[in-house]
């Protein structure tokens, strides 16, 4: 009777056993890929949160374009298309002299009354514009600024929160520094791993000969090097992740007690189940990475 | 079964382990490599499975052009057949069982099966009483029945083995003899390394006799 070939339990053993072989090891390289993960986690964790809270405030970043008072109907229409021609525009509103009176009145409440004493209506129209959050460099905004300025019918062009604008390249820094520091970790990672095997790997050399002897094929001798690459990535990456999320909790707990009428501390989260799954698998490929690079080391032959 | 062509092997150039050597071993056959100590039979031997490459020359186990082929029908010409070593090559923290049972593993061999295959084999040597311990554990013949056993476990073509009953007693010596003409006698092609003139005496057949890395014609044991 033929049955399929069963290499699984056998491979399995020969990584238990080179596992267990060296528990030290591998709990040290273990512990290290997990405090760098743990790190990369960190960082994330951070990002995700500032960058989802920030992108709450992003109606904030507008440009207003005050209108001349005498501009024709037809120039009006010119102008909408020309910003809503604009790479940099979202969105477009047109805020009309009496509806800027209506919303101002509105801002007053209780002390409307001493508008009624005004002879005539004393606001300008205007365009509000939406920007996109990627155009958060200050200078790009006062470019579009002047650029908007120089219009016919244009009186005056405002643009606010220089401070938010000033979050946004701040946050678009620490992305490009996060990918540099994911990039060295990982990096990390993967010597670290590929380390480990190497270690492994020698310290079994005796085991790898009798394997060749008996006719083990190549992949048959490598994969127990390759499952304890993923065994360390993806068992590193779980524990940082369950390290993070009693670090996320504490520090939300910690927060909400600290300034308990800020809401900030009940918006954060935690990573979606999809970011969770996307992260174990890094840590997994980081370890087969590992592997890859010991064998470019070993297995040449 | 083995073809070998003008076979030329040096360690350190030019001191030439052998020299010239040609011989056939035909499918089914049993035959000896003889010669004494420091002859080359060693060397010989782990040209066959390509554990060596050669300096010049050729060898052909199986229909495979041994020192030229890929290490992959390496790998499985190896696996079709049984190696018995001179130092026996067992794995010291695996156990007899384990040890055994890795020949198999590495063709992947029915797990279900395993257990009663490495069981019989065992049985067959004789070292079924010693299945969970470790090979520095066992005395030098008993590591010796194991190492016959692993290579009998695949029920190979060709069995190779280099001084298979060096290190065992008469009786037991006779015995292992007894499995060796036995499974011989089943079809399978037995190489045997040995030095031992009152085997070659006993159990009579075919004998190559390699001497100073020379290949004698083959003669029956009586000329000896
Ligand atoms: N790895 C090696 N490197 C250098 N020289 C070697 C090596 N292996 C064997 N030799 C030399 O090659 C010669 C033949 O050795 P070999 O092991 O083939 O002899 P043998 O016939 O098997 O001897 P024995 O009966 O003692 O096992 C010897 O002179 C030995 O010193
Ligand atoms: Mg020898």
């Amino acid at each position: 009777m033929i049955r399929k070939p069963s290499y699984i339990y056998p491979l399995l053993k020969l990584t238990a056993n080179n596992i267990r072989r060296h528990p030290v090891i591998n709990l040290i390289s273990i512990s290290i890929i997990a405090v760098a993960m743990l790190l990369l986690s960190l960082y994330f964790l951070a990002y995700n949160n500032a960058s989802r809270i920030v992108s709450a405030w992003r109606s904030d970043l507008r440009v207003i374009v005050y209108l001349d008072d005498d501009i024709a109907a037809d120039r009006l229409a010119e102008l909408k298309n020309y910003c809503r021609d604009l790479d940099e525009v979202v969105s477009l509103e047109y805020v009309s002299r009496e509806q800027a009176l209506e919303n101002f009145r509105k801002t007053l409440d209780e002390d409307e009354d001493f508008l009624k004493d005004l002879p005539e209506n004393p606001l300008p129209a205007s365009l509000e514009l939406v920007l996109d959050a990627e155009v958060s460099s200050l200078g790009d905004v006062e470019h579009l600024a002047r650029q908007l300025e120089r219009q016919v019918g244009v009186a005056e062009v405002v643009y606010g929160s220089r401070w938010l604008r000033h979050l946004f390249s701040l946050l678009r820094v620490v992305k490009y520094f996060g990918f540099l520091f994911a990039a060295f970790l990982s990096l990390m990672t993967v010597f670290i791993v590929a380390s480990t095997i190497r270690l492994s790997l020698f310290s079994r050399r005796e085991i790898i000969r009798v394997l060749h002897l008996v006719g083990a094929s190549r992949w048959f001798v490598a994969m127990p090097y390759l499952l304890e690459g993923i065994f360390q990535g993806t068992l590193a990456s779980l524990l940082a992740l369950g390290l993070a999320y009693g670090g996320f909790l504490s520090f939300r707990d910690w927060l909400h007690a600290q300034v308990p009428q800020w809401p900030i501390a009940a918006s954060l989260k935690f990573f979606s189940p999809v970011f969770i799954v996307v992260f174990l698998c890094l840590g997994t490929g980081l370890g087969i990475a590992g592997f890859l690079l010991s064998s470019r080391w070993n297995f040449r032959d | 079964m083995i073809r070998v062509f003008h076979l030329n092997k040096s360690y350190n150039y030019p001191d030439m382990v052998l020299k010239d050597v040609s011989f056939e071993v035909k499918r089914g056959e049993f035959v000896y490599l003889s010669g004494p100590s420091g002859a080359g039979k060693t060397t010989l031997f782990r040209l066959l499975f390509a554990d060596l490459s050669p300096d010049s020359g050729q060898i052909v186990v199986n229909g495979i052009d041994v020192s030229r082929a890929r290490v992959k029908s390496i790998a499985r010409l190896r696996r079709r057949m049984g190696i018995v070593f001179q130092d026996y090559k067992l794995i010291p923290s695996y156990t007899v069982f384990d040890n055994v049972a890795l020949a198999l593993e590495v063709t992947g061999y029915p797990r279900s099966r395993i257990q009663k295959t490495v069981w019989k084999v065992l049985k067959t040597v004789g070292i079924e009483r010693q299945i969970n311990r470790f090979p520095p554990q066992l005395s030098g013949g008993e590591q010796q029945r194991v190492a016959i056993a692993r290579a009998l476990v695949n029920s190979p073509d060709l069995i190779l083995a280099d001084e298979p009953t060096g290190n065992l007693d008469y009786e037991i010596a006779d015995e292992i003899m007894q499995i060796f003409n036995t499974i011989n006698e089943r079809g399978t092609t037995v190489v045997m390394v040995t030095h031992n003139r009152s085997l070659l005496q006993r159990f009579k057949k075919k004998v190559f006799y390699l001497d100073r890395g020379q290949l004698q014609a083959y003669v029956w044991p009586d000329a000896c």
